[in-house]
């Protein structure tokens, strides 16, 4: 068939992006709730909000970017996008192991997240190797 | 795992360091060296001492139950052993919730952390950081604010409220009063109408008896009282009386007593210091001061005196009211005088009462020599709430004529003026007729001879005064009412004695205080009740 545009990643970036408002809501009022009950000072709290917010941000991008070149066969912007799932795999990261409490609902979350990642970035490769060629 | 990590944190603390291994952690392990009765954690306790155990007190000891996988130590009794046994296990706990806490990277998450410990360097900042009014260098609101930031509230009428300190021209009226120990402090000020009085002791001595302030009248009286806070109208504090106190303590009241007497060292003896001070303020009933009075007490000290205690007392009365002490609002208090009064004669439709200061239910004051003659006028005021029994010993000899010894006995037992009412609560006015319970007078005789023929000579011997009260209001406010007074005389018969004998017989009286409240029941308001009626014509066309 002509249609190089992949499926499966084209449902992924759908998927991942309802997931990733829940996750961004769950994940900031689970901030909220431990900066209630238990004792985290300004100087702790102020990172895991930033990183939180920043991945938020790159994570329109990434979508976009990766949306456009699935659907116009091109392998400029789904580069880019698999570039900028680099940066939102590293936050991602801090998020399950590196912040101040980390509880259990945030490591499911947070896995959940990261074998979406995981399965874009394979999905990506196999597009733009299917586009370049 | 997360308790592994913050374990070893402990670098500068001066604390000891926290046991967090909970299978050596005991809270129930109070007596050192000891077992302690159903405490299945103590080390201390062998086999033997576990066998007499009924129960564990501490069943489980856990520590966050906030981690998602903890080590807990169960401690439990097997009864069905012979000899029952403590069980130890170590056990994984898992916590079912979901927000247990996986992982931390904050090492004072779980534990106390050491407060910094406050050094000649780190003690300012922490006092910055960490003192609050009650412990800040510079008490506040000492400062007397000289800036007048409102001038257009100038024409505005202050006044004082209740408790605020009297003000003066340079700081407070100062009434000196024990703070910590029972040593005069200067810096007490007087509130307004906080009646108040103290007693401290000074140091003194005679060679500095002229120069030490707190002794000299001139302390107490040379700064005026502003009438209202923060305005320039002075009231002067004017001498009311003198009252010179000897070394043998008599006092003697000076005439002419508004002059000025300072401290005069003279020889041994420093005369003329203060001993007492009580200040009378007039006040209007818009919270200005009008007047203010002191009288005060003057002594003399010796050599030897190396301290002196003084008395101060101030005193808050309203302008144009004769102020009446009440003893009690609204019910009586223990202890305080029960109120009487007189109802005017040929008056019965004037409902006033002739209560003035005075005007006590008195009852009868034993003195040491018991004799009823001499003792007469020593009378002791009748105090709500304490039951009192007093008599005296009266010694008839045959000369003794029977009418006017009834009479003097009388008086002896009722005193001049027995009231005729007794104010129903500690604070009922002189006007509220339903206020006041009359007093019942019974009567007893005892008849010695049955016949009543012989001319017999009965002569009171004994005055009991019952006084019967209730709790009165709410259940947990419960106020004291007198409900009923009765003043019962007994009377004995007095046979003639011959001449030459003499007797001697006791008189008594007393007073009881009975409480006839009955037991009272809570009361709950009604649930109110939904009363919906429909108009006279809702169904208007169909009815």
């Amino acid at each position: 068939s002509s249609q190089l545009s992949s499926l499966p990643l084209q449902i992924l970036f759908y998927v991942n992006g309802i997931y990733y408002i829940f996750y961004f809501l769950v994940t900031l009022a689970m901030i909220v709730y431990k900066s209630q009950v238990f004792s985290y000072p300004d100087d702790f709290l102020a990172p895991d909000l930033a990183v939180l917010f920043l991945m938020a941000i790159l994570e329109v991008p990434r979508l976009y970017l990766g949306c456009k070149g699935n659907l116009t066969e091109e392998e400029a912007p789904l580069g880019l996008s698999l570039g900028v799932t680099v940066g939102s795999v590293v936050l991602c990261v801090y998020l399950l192991a590196w912040q101040t409490y980390v509880l259990w609902a945030d490591v499911v979350l947070n896995a959940v997240l990261l074998c979406a990642y995981g399965l874009e970035s394979g999905l990506k490769v196999m597009a733009i190797a299917a586009f370049v060629s | 795992p997360a308790d592994t990590r913050g374990a070893a944190q402990k670098r500068a603390c001066s604390a000891p360091a926290a046991v967090t291994d909970v299978a050596r952690l005991c809270v129930c392990d109070l007596l050192v060296a000891q077992c302690d009765a159903n405490c299945c954690c103590d080390p201390d306790c062998s086999p033997e001492e576990f066998s007499l155990f009924t129960t564990c007190s501490v069943p489980v000891v856990v520590g966050d139950s906030h981690l998602c996988r903890q080590k807990a130590a169960v401690y439990s009794l097997d009864v069905e052993a012979n000899p029952p046994e403590r069980i130890f296990q170590l056990i994984d706990q898992v916590s079912p919730s979901i927000f247990c806490i996986h992982a931390t990277n904050y090492k004072q998450a779980l534990y106390l952390r050491c407060p910094e410990m406050p050094t000649p360097e780190n003690f300012d900042r922490l006092l910055n950081e960490f003192g609050s009014a009650a412990f800040s260098a510079e008490p506040e609101g000492w400062n007397v604010d000289t800036e007048a930031p409102n001038p257009p509230d100038a024409n505005e009428t202050h006044s004082y409220q209740y408790g605020a300190p009297v003000q003066t021209e340079d700081a407070f009226l100062r009434l000196p009063s024990p703070v910590v120990s029972s040593w005069c402090s200067d810096a007490n000020p007087a509130g307004f109408l906080v009646n108040q009085a103290t007693k401290c002791i000074r140091s003194v001595s005679v060679e500095r008896c002229e120069s030490i302030q707190g002794l000299s009248m001139l302390f107490y009286i040379n700064s005026s009282i502003l009438a209202v806070p923060k305005s320039s109208q002075m009231v002067n504090v004017t001498v009311q009386s003198i009252v010179v106190q000897s070394l043998d303590g008599r006092r003697t009241l000076l005439e002419g007593g508004d002059v000025l007497k300072l401290p005069l060292a003279l020889g041994e003896l420093c005369l003329n210091i203060v001993l007492g001070v009580s200040y009378h303020i007039t006040y209007t009933d818009t919270g200005a001061i009008v007047e203010a009075a002191a009288a005060f007490v003057l002594g003399a000290i010796t050599k030897e005196a190396l301290s002196v205690q003084q008395s101060f007392q101030i005193s808050f009365t309203q302008v144009n009211t004769k102020p009446v002490p009440l003893s009690g609002n609204p019910g009586y208090v223990v202890g305080l005088p029960v109120r009487a009064g007189f109802r005017p004669q040929g008056y019965p439709f004037l409902a006033e009462f002739l209560t003035n200061k005075h005007s006590q239910l008195t009852i009868l004051q034993s003195t040491p020599s018991q004799d009823c003659l001499a003792a007469q006028g020593a009378r002791a005021p009748v105090l709500f709430g304490y039951n009192m029994i007093s008599g005296c010993k009266l010694r008839i000899t045959a000369a003794m004529k029977c009418q006017p010894l009834a009479q003097t006995l009388l008086d002896v037992l009722k005193g001049q003026s027995f009231p005729e009412y007794v104010a129903s609560f500690g604070n009922s006015q002189a006007q509220d007729v339903l206020d006041w319970v009359p007093i019942t007078h019974l009567h007893s005789s005892e008849q010695r001879l049955p016949n009543p023929s012989q001319s017999s000579c009965q002569v009171p011997v004994s005055l009991g005064i019952e006084v019967k009260w209730t709790k009165y209001g709410s259940l947990v406010n419960p106020q004291a009412r007198i409900v009923n007074v009765t003043a019962t005389l007994s009377t004995t018969t007095l046979k003639q004695l011959p001449s030459g004998r003499e007797r001697i017989i006791p008189v008594t009286s007393s007073v009881v205080f009975t409480d006839i409240s009955s037991p009272a029941e809570p009361g709950y308001k009604a649930w109110p009740t939904i009363n919906i009626k429909l108009p006279f014509d809702f169904f208007y066309p169909f009815v």
